[in-house]
């Protein structure tokens, strides 16, 4: 939570040591305290008298995401390094959360929450280490080699714990403090959400967003690219390690299955939609999609008929719709009504579509399909349209800020009056 | 790119890393230990370890006018003949039930979930059905998927009944847990005593399948008991579920010259294992436990199945008892034909002794169901007696060797020797009747 | 240090059973041959496009169920009655396999790689994972999936085994192996005439029980010599059907380097491959060049597919997840070998075979997939431009 200062001006206030006791530390106090409040304040409300386990646990699993996704972006999109194995960091922590637990908790006596915040520092150590072992090869490897060794890695380390039967194999690890800790993973995400952002307010941030532009001209204007890319990989990793702790102890098992490259494509997904490099993309974009698949478990019986139909339209919409992006209107206005009719006529084509299909006996009678089924088939595609479509995603590279409210405010006021 | 001392360092670090990764494991020759820790433990023989008590402060009480008892079971995914199987079998019962009745007037209401055949499905959807207000839940069939079923019951404080679940370490997560069917403690030796002693084979190998806690502990079962008649294991070798090609476990198998191999996973993987085993020329026999139990295993064995395939089952089609027999009228009415896989049969007896524990207990709540459950004695099920009272959970039954052969009206499994457990645990030949 | 490497390597060496060694490699050459073929459709859109097709495994994926519909149509559907298999079934099913991966190669370009073409290539290969998962998940929905179906493998006319000896056995062993066999006959066919007399054959009486215990005795003598006359030399054996898929393989693979190297469709891609704009100021249509490339190499999967389901691994199952692996140790192949260089692929495909089995040969069968990742790794650390590969930009 920072005040409303424009990215690019770095903070002088700070480094005179004298005690300025104005909105520097106002805000910093401010900010703190409403942290807290935010974290206290969901764990209190999302206990059993206000909600049932069932919503508590997406509460955290949002927390989870975002952590994730936020902590993705910094390696994505601020730093520009191609990695789509984080979903390994996330198992590191995981296991090691695991393993600590197992050997070390009934030994310590400590409370639960002290516990938890040990083995997400624990956890994240282990993860910053496996960072910096990734972050070896995106020294020398270019963009679509690095991302299939960080894939590979991902799957190394997968197998190497089903394979390892002091870490479980493939039956996993039982966890004894089996607790999910609501305040803690919102901490995380929110610790991770700050960072990333007053990151690109210093100057040494400002070299991530430089090794991602041009890492010639980085190397040129002194930047040290070498500490940058490996910083950006431990930093990642060390706050999706975190994470992994608390997910392990919230679930109180973990098997290896649990961890396969789908939650990296998942959490991928997340970064793309929300658009690479904008924080607040990632953030919205992890929420929705996180909450997008639960709404889908309650629709038990899709019609065979309704999804094919449904399958052509999206694709038919999404080629309507790339021409209208393509084509040039003199008015924006007239962009946004193309693309609004595309999308009338492809549902209406949809309804057709389906009438014509369910007049087949075999279409008919095929077995209705669950909702859950169609998560992963969600995310592809919508990583797939969002690609075809804006590949800068939903935000680009803008952020939520303090001034763009103001701005806004002001415009309205100015037209008022 | 010249290699500075930062580089070399990350290098170092990274090369250590990777070996610490790699000298962490050994040789794969010996079954993994079960290292599963928290609230399952590893004693082998049902009674010896004391089962840690259901809460019973809060019992979960039916409310409105229906009893809500949770069926999980795999309906999609790799496990669905087992899953529809035992759906279809438990909506038999509580049919029955509710026509005689049902327990002084309300009904019972069977909520279904699909655990898709993972074992993390299965704990969300157990989590579901006891959101729902179950007061008992019946499932499953895997053993992963019902380690996941029996501790989500044991922390809501509802009793468990497992329909085909055979790991032995299951009924030990709490005294919530029980199943109808035998346990890996039994299955194991059976097989054992029937390849040493009926087939003859003194040297076998066992293949494994890395990925199941039923299978690792099946085949450790069947070894320790296969040493004790003093056989030998020549080689041991493992595979993960899902796997599509086995030729360099084989080969490796091969080139040991077992006289008989031992397969301890399930029908998915078992089908081509043996086919290509065949088809690589070993002609040995091959049985199993179980987990062969599924008429897709004709399918993906060809030919090759039919010849000296043998593996243990819970009942079979076959049996003349006019318990089965009218099983199999009363299934026929309701969906045509016979039950694919024995889960029909099993998933009966599962929620018919649920429901005859409820009528025992008079309550429509979780405490008293599980009381109850725990007092069951000679129930006469489909697939055998069943008592479930000072059997830790785990009731004696009787174990049917059956051989594979081409697909009948009747199915494709033909009895060949039965085995019971005597009162010290041991395995006892008995009459095929 | 070195003390600790040798005490930590020799009992591991005397572990291994080096019998066995010639046909783990056979085997891994065998299976080579499949990773080959798909790794030439990795290599040369790579070439082209430097792009990583990671839709490649899916396009596998759709050859084989296409292989499947094929073989149901021509009357091996599951638990149908015996049906006489003919050569041209599978004739039928490989054209069919090649034509529908071609087709899916075709329409995958087209939809998501085309309109990307002019942005930066990661965002192709982001498209690429998309399209990947995509097939995969959505492929669920519309194929046949859990349980996996597999083709009849009575449609495979060629499986007997041939088998090649390296090493005779021990020939003196053979006069006793003689008498041992009569004996076994003997008490085999007295334990057979016993049966009849048994009302059950599994619990005999105890007359019963002495003629089936001599039997079985019989059995286990002749075996435990057999054995040992087995391991006194060395005999390799594969399956007929594995060597016609090298066979197949082995042609395509020629006619491969003959297009490429004597038409002048493959002149054009080799142009392509080696700059692509001015490639196009030279009047090669590139458009056409780059669907031509993806026709062929998803037509190489496509055939690698059908020949994996049908003769190389008779009743393989089959599911929408199972292009996955083989496409990316098929792609860590075509890396191995050299990216963008065909005979590299061949190579590469072999030689990640052979090391597949010999990991697996060592007892470290879980790690077999684990395996194709770390030479990724290995190979792209230190030389990223392969085995065959050359640090210049020519390729092919």
């Amino acid at each position: 939570m920072t005040t409303g200062e424009s990215a690019i001006t770095p903070q002088t206030g700070g480094f005179v040591p004298k005690l300025n006791l104005g909105m520097f530390f106002g805000v910093r106090t401010v900010s703190i305290l409403a942290t807290v409040l935010f974290c206290v304040g969901i764990d209190f409300f999302s206990g059993p008298q206000f909600m049932s386990r069932y919503a508590a646990g997406l509460i955290f699993l949002c927390g989870t995401y975002v952590a994730l996704s936020v902590s993705l972006n910094l390696i994505n999109g601020i730093t520009g390094q191609f990695s789509i194995g984080h979903f390994a960091f996330f198992q590191i922590g995981a296991y090691t959360a695991a393993g600590c637990s197992k050997a070390f908790y009934a030994t310590m006596h400590l409370p639960t929450l002290e516990w938890l915040v040990l083995m997400a520092i624990a956890g994240s150590i282990t993860a910053a280490i496996a960072g910096f072992v990734v972050g070896l090869p995106s020294l020398r490897l270019r963009g679509d080699y690095l991302a299939i060794v960080t894939l590979g890695f991902g799957e190394i380390i997968r197998i190497a714990t089903e394979n390892i039967t002091y870490l479980g194999g493939s039956k996993g690890i039982d966890i004894t403090p089996h607790y999910q800790s609501i305040a803690l993973i919102m901490l995380l995400a929110v610790g991770c959400i700050a960072l990333s952002r007053n990151l690109l307010k210093t100057a040494f941030g400002l070299g991530f967003l430089a090794v991602r532009e041009d890492e010639v001209a980085a190397v040129a204007m002194g930047v040290n690219v070498t500490r940058i890319k490996v910083l950006a990989f431990i930093i990642g990793s060390a706050f999706a390690g975190a994470a992994g702790a608390l997910y392990a102890h919230k679930y109180g098992f973990i098997i290896p299955d649990q961890f396969k490259m789908d939650g990296s494509f998942i959490v991928l997904t997340m970064v793309i939609l929300g658009g690479t490099g904008s924080v607040t993309g990632s953030i919205l974009a992890a929420i929705i999609l996180t909450l997008l698949p639960e709404l889908l478990r309650d629709l038990h019986n899709v019609s065979f008929g309704g999804l094919i139909a449904t399958a052509l339209m999206v694709l038919v919409a999404t080629f309507g719709i790339k021409r209208v992006i393509d084509t040039h209107f003199d008015l924006l206005k007239m962009k946004w009504l193309s693309a609004l009719g595309v999308l009338a006529a492809c549902v209406i084509g949809e309804i057709i579509i389906k009438m014509l299909l369910d007049l087949f006996p075999h279409v008919r009678t095929h077995a209705p399909i669950d909702g859950a089924q169609l998560r992963m088939v969600i995310y592809a595609a919508t990583l797939v349209i969002v690609m075809l479509l804006r590949p800068q995603g939903m935000f680009a590279h803008h952020e939520f800020s303090w001034t763009w409210v103001k701005k806004v405010l002001h415009s309205k006021t100015a037209v008022k009056s | 790119m010249k290699l500075n001392n930062c580089s070399r360092i990350q290098f170092l670090a990274g090369a250590l890393f990777i070996g610490a990764i790699v000298a962490g494991c050994n040789p794969s020759t010996t079954t993994s230990t079960d290292t599963s820790s928290g609230n399952t433990s590893s004693g082998s023989a049902s009674g010896t370890v004391k089962r840690p008590a259901m809460a019973t402060d809060k019992p979960v009480v039916a409310s409105g006018n229906t009893i809500k008892i949770g069926v999980v079971a795999s309906i999609s995914g790799d496990q669905k003949p087992w899953g529809e199987d035992s759906v279809n079998g438990a909506k038999l019962a509580v049919d029955e039930f509710n026509k005689a009745g049902g327990l002084n007037g309300k009904q019972v209401e069977m909520d279904v979930q699909d655990s898709q055949s993972s074992p993390q499905v299965a704990k969300s959807a157990a989590d579901k059905a006891i959101s729902d207000g179950v007061i008992g839940i019946v499932g499953e069939v895997s053993s992963g998927n019902t380690i996941e079923i029996a501790n989500s019951c044991f922390e809501a404080a509802i009793p468990d009944v497992a329909v085909g679940a055979t790991k032995t370490t299951l009924t030990d997560i709490g005294n919530n847990v029980f199943r109808v069917c035998y346990t890996d403690a039994f299955q194991g030796p059976v097989m054992a005593n029937f390849a040493y002693t009926t087939l003859g084979l003194h040297k076998v190998a066992v293949m494994t399948d890395n990925k199941l806690p039923y299978s690792q502990g099946l085949s450790q079962d069947f070894e320790t008991a296969f040493l004790k008649l003093g056989g030998t294991i020549v080689d041991e070798e493992k595979y993960e579920s899902g796997a599509s090609s086995f030729t360099t476990q084989l080969t490796n198998l091969q080139a040991k010259d077992p006289e008989g191999i031992f397969c301890s996973g399930y029908f998915t993987e078992v089908g081509p294992i043996v086919a290509a085993a065949r088809a690589m020329g070993l002609s040995v026999p091959m049985f199993g436990g179980d987990g062969w139990d599924s008429p897709k295993i004709l399918q993906s064995g060809g030919q090759a199945i039919l010849k000296d395939c043998y593996f243990c089952n819970h009942y079979t089609n076959e049996d003349p008892s006019p318990a089965v027999q009218s099983f199999l009228a009363k299934w026929k009415t309701a969906y045509g034909g016979v039950p694919g896989t024995t889960m029909g049969a099993l998933g009966y007896d599962a929620m018919a002794v649920t429901l005859q524990a409820l009528k025992d207990g008079g309550k429509a709540d979780s405490v008293s169901l599980r009381n109850a459950l725990a007092n069951i004695s000679d129930f006469k099920g489909v697939s055998g007696d069943i008592t479930l009272k000072g059997a830790h959970g785990n009731p004696p039954k009787r174990a049917l060797v059956v051989q594979i052969g081409p697909m009948t009206a009747k199915g494709f499994q033909k009895p060949v020797k039965a085995y019971v457990p005597g009162p010290d645990g041991q395995v006892l030949d008995s009459k095929l009747q | 240090m070195m003390l600790g490497a040798t005490h930590l390597t020799m009992p591991f060496l005397a572990s291994l059973d080096f019998a066995t060694l010639p046909q783990q490699i056979i085997n891994g050459l065998l299976s080579g041959s499949i990773y080959a073929l798909i790794a030439l459709g990795y290599t040369m859109v790579y070439g082209i496009l430097k792009l990583i097709n990671f839709a490649h495994g899916e396009v596998f994926m759709l050859g084989a169920y296409t292989a499947l519909f094929v073989s149901y149509f021509f009357g091996f559907e599951p638990n149908s009655p015996y049906h006489a298999t003919s050569v041209w079934y599978l004739v039928v099913m490989i054209l069919a396999s090649m034509t529908v991966s071609g087709l899916a190669g075709v329409i995958i370009e087209k939809v998501a790689y085309r309109p990307l073409r002019n942005q930066a290539r990661i965002a192709s290969l982001i498209t690429a994972i998309g399209m990947s998962t995509l097939l995969q998940f959505g492929g669920q929905l519309f194929l046949p999936n859990s349980p996996p179906p597999n083709i009849d493998q009575r449609i495979n006319p060629f499986s007997q085994q041939i088998k090649f000896n390296l090493v005779p056995h021990d020939s003196s062993l053979l006069a006793q192996l003689n008498v041992l066999k009569v004996t076994k006959s003997q008490a085999d066919s007295a334990w057979k005439t016993r049966q009849k007399l048994e009302t059950d054959t599994f619990s005999p009486s105890p007359e019963g029980v002495r003629i089936r215990s001599a039997a079985q005795e019989a059995d286990r003598h002749f075996q435990d010599l057999s054995s040992r006359y087995q391991t006194s030399g060395v005999t390799v054996q594969m399956a007929l059907g594995r060597i016609v898929t090298i066979i197949i393989t082995i042609i395509l693979m020629i006619g491969l380097t003959y297009l490429v190297l004597f038409t002048r469709q493959g002149r054009a891609m080799r142009a392509v491959s080696h700059d692509f704009d001015s490639a196009s100021l030279m009047g090669v249509n590139v458009n056409s060049v780059v669907t031509f490339t993806f026709i062929i190499g998803s037509v190489l999967a496509g055939a690698a597919a059908m020949m994996d389901a049908t003769l190389y691994q008779p009743g393989l199952q089959i599911n929408t997840f199972f292009g996955l692996l083989p496409g990316v140790k098929a792609f860590v192949a075509a890396v191995l070998g050299g990216i963008g260089n065909i005979p590299g692929a061949v190579v590469g495909g072999l030689l990640m075979g052979v090391l597949e089995s010999l990991v697996g040969w060592c007892g470290y069968t879980g790690w077999q997939d684990a395996a194709a990742f770390v030479v990724l790794i290995v190979v792209l650390l230190v030389r990223p431009a392969g085995i065959l590969g050359s640090n210049e930009v020519e390729k092919v």
